[in-house]
C-alpha cells in the first residue's frame, strides 16, 4: 500500500513537472498533461487508435513468437554442439550489433513499406536475446540429472522432453520476460520508418501534420498500452515460475 | 549360491593421482555388503565403476545382472516432475502404488521435491531405484545427510524390501552404526589410495535396531580398528 501511495506521488510529481515545463516553455512544442489527455481522451473514442494499436501488437506478437521458435531450436542445436556454437557465434554477435537502420534499406528495397518490415526487424532485435539465452540454458542444464538418466538407460526422446525442455522452460520464461518490452518499442521505431500502418505510422502521421499535442497523446497511449501488456504478461508468467524458483 | 558381482585386481587412477588400488572382491546373490572407510578413499569412485559411470584404469569386472538400482547421495530428483512422474521417468510399467506403500509415501504422487523434506525427498530416491525391480541395490552415502532418527527409520525400511525382495545390495558410509545396521559383510578401506584392509562378517539377526548390544559391541570393535594405524595408510 505504501508503495502504490509513492508509485502515485511520483506520477502526479511527474505531471506536475511537465505542466510546469509546458508554462514555462513553448506550449506548442510541449502541450500542458491536460490538452494531451484531452486529446488522448478524442483518440480512444474514435476508435482509430485502437485498431492502430491492434496492428503494431500482432506485429510485435508475430515476430516475438517467431523468435522464441526459431531462436529456442537454433539455440539448442547451438548450446548441444561445440562445433556449431563456435561456427555461429560470430555471425549472431554481427545480427547484434548491426544497428536497425542498416538493416532498414535493406528492408525497404525488399518489401517496401509494409508489415514485413517492422515484424523482421523486430525479429531480428529478438534473435540472438532467444538463442543467447537458450545456449546459456543448455550449458547450465543439471548433468547430474543427464547421469541419473544414463544410468537407468532412459530413452534419449524422453530424456529430451522431461529434462532437456524442463530445464529450458524457466530460461524460455527469461527470454519472454526481456523480450515482451523490446518487441514493443522496436515495432514502433520501425513502422514509424518503414511501417504501413499501427501507433508508429499514427507518430509518424503527427509529426509530419505538425501536430504535437498528437504526437504526444499516441506516444503516452504507446507507454501505457506497452507497460500494460507487459504487465499482464509477466503476471501470467509469474504464476508459472513461482513453482520454479522454490526449487 | 552365485556371485552376483566379482572384482579382480581393480585400480583407479586420475590422472596421476592414484584412487583405488587393487581391490579383489566378490558379492553374493542377495547378500549386503557395506563398503567403510575415511572420506575421500574413493568409494563413490567404485560405485560408479561398478554401474558403468566411470571406466576402471585396470583389473576385471564381472556382473551377473544389469538391473541396477542406485540410491545417490544428493536425491537428484526432476525438480519440475512431480513424486510419480520422477519414477515415471525411470520406469513405465512399475507398480508406483506398491512402492509408495511400502516406502510410506502414499499420499504424496503428485507433490514437487520441492515441497517435500529431505528425508521424503531420499525416500522417492530410493523408489525410483527399487521401481527398476533392481537385483542389485547400490546405495552411495544415501543417508548421510539425513538426522539420526529418519535415517533409521528409512534403514528399517530397506530391511523390510530386502527381506521381500532379496536383492543384493552394495553400500558405501562412513558411518559405523549405518554399516552395521544394514550389512551382512563389511569391508574396511585404507585411506586414498585405497586398499581393502579387512572383511567383518556381521552375524546379527536380520531385524536390527541402533541400540542393540550386539550392534554396539560390534561398533565399539570397529572404532578399534578404524584408530588402528593399518586403515589410516
Amino acid at each position: 500500500m505504501k508503495s502504490l501511495f509513492r508509485a502515485l506521488l511520483g506520477i502526479v510529481l511527474l505531471v506536475a513537472a511537465w505542466q510546469l515545463l509546458a508554462i514555462l516553455l513553448n506550449r506548442s512544442i510541449i502541450p500542458t498533461p491536460a490538452t494531451t489527455f484531452r486529446q488522448m481522451g478524442e483518440l480512444i473514442s474514435s476508435g482509430e487508435i485502437i485498431v492502430a494499436a491492434g496492428q503494431t501488437a500482432w506485429k510485435a506478437f508475430l515476430a516475438l513468437l517467431l523468435a522464441m521458435l526459431i531462436g529456442i531450436s537454433l539455440g539448442l542445436c547451438l548450446g548441444l554442439s561445440g562445433t556449431l556454437y563456435d561456427m555461429f557465434r560470430p555471425l549472431l554477435m554481427i545480427i547484434q550489433a548491426v544497428p536497425v537502420i542498416a538493416w532498414l534499406s535493406l528492408v525497404i528495397f525488399a518489401w517496401g513499406i509494409g508489415w514485413r518490415g517492422p515484424v523482421f526487424l523486430t525479429f531480428l532485435s529478438l534473435l540472438p536475446i532467444s538463442i543467447f539465452t537458450t545456449i546459456s540454458g543448455v550449458h547450465n542444464l543439471d548433468k547430474d540429472l543427464l547421469e541419473m538418466a544414463g544410468l537407468y538407460r532412459v530413452p534419449r526422446r524422453k530424456v529430451f522432453s522431461k529434462i532437456y525442455l524442463g530445464s529450458l522452460l524457466p530460461f524460455a520464461i527469461a527470454i519472454l520476460d526481456v523480450s515482451i518490452g523490446q518487441a514493443w518499442k522496436t515495432s514502433l521505431v520501425v513502422e514509424y520508418l518503414c511501417g504501413g500502418s499501427g501507433l508508429g505510422v499514427k507518430i509518424l502521421m503527427a509529426r509530419m501534420n505538425i501536430d504535437f499535442s498528437g504526437v504526444w497523446a499516441l506516444t503516452l497511449i504507446a507507454v501505457i498500452l506497452g507497460l500494460a501488456t507487459e504487465r499482464l504478461i509477466k503476471e501470467g508468467l509469474k504464476g508459472i515460475f513461482r513453482s520454479w524458483v522454490t526449487i | 549360491m552365485g556371485h552376483h558381482l566379482t572384482v579382480k585386481r581393480l585400480s583407479k587412477s586420475f590422472g596421476s593421482l592414484p584412487v583405488l588400488d587393487d581391490w579383489d572382491l566378490q558379492l553374493k546373490s542377495g547378500e549386503r555388503l557395506v563398503l567403510l572407510g575415511p572420506s575421500g578413499c574413493g568409494k563413490t569412485t567404485f560405485l560408479r565403476i561398478i554401474s558403468g559411470l566411470e571406466q576402471p584404469t585396470s583389473g576385471m569386472i564381472k556382473k551377473e545382472t544389469d538391473q541396477i538400482g542406485f540410491v545417490f547421495q544428493e536425491p537428484r530428483l526432476i525438480p519440475w516432475l512431480d513424486v510419480k512422474g520422477n519414477l515415471r521417468f525411470v520406469d513405465e510399467q512399475g507398480d508406483i502404488g506398491e512402492i509408495l506403500t511400502q516406502l510410506r509415501l502414499t499420499g504424496f504422487e503428485d507433490y514437487l521435491p520441492s515441497r517435500l523434506s529431505g528425508g521424503m525427498r531420499q525416500r522417492v530416491n530410493l523408489a525410483r531405484a527399487l521401481i527398476t525391480r533392481p537385483k542389485l541395490l547400490i546405495l552411495d552415502e544415501a543417508f548421510s545427510s539425513l538426522d539420526f532418527k529418519v535415517k533409521v527409520a528409512i534403514m528399517e525400511d530397506i530391511q523390510q524390501l530386502w527381506l521381500t525382495h532379496r536383492f543384493s545390495i552394495i553400500a558405501v558410509t562412513h558411518d559405523l552404526k549405518e554399516a552395521l545396521m544394514l550389512a551382512d559383510r563389511i569391508i574396511l578401506l585404507s585411506a586414498r589410495p585405497s586398499r581393502i584392509i579387512r572383511e567383518i562378517e556381521v552375524e546379527l539377526e536380520t531385524d536390527r535396531s541402533p541400540s542393540m548390544s550386539g550392534l554396539l559391541r560390534l561398533e565399539a570393535e570397529l572404532i578399534d580398528m578404524m584408530c588402528g594405524d593399518e586403515l589410516n595408510g
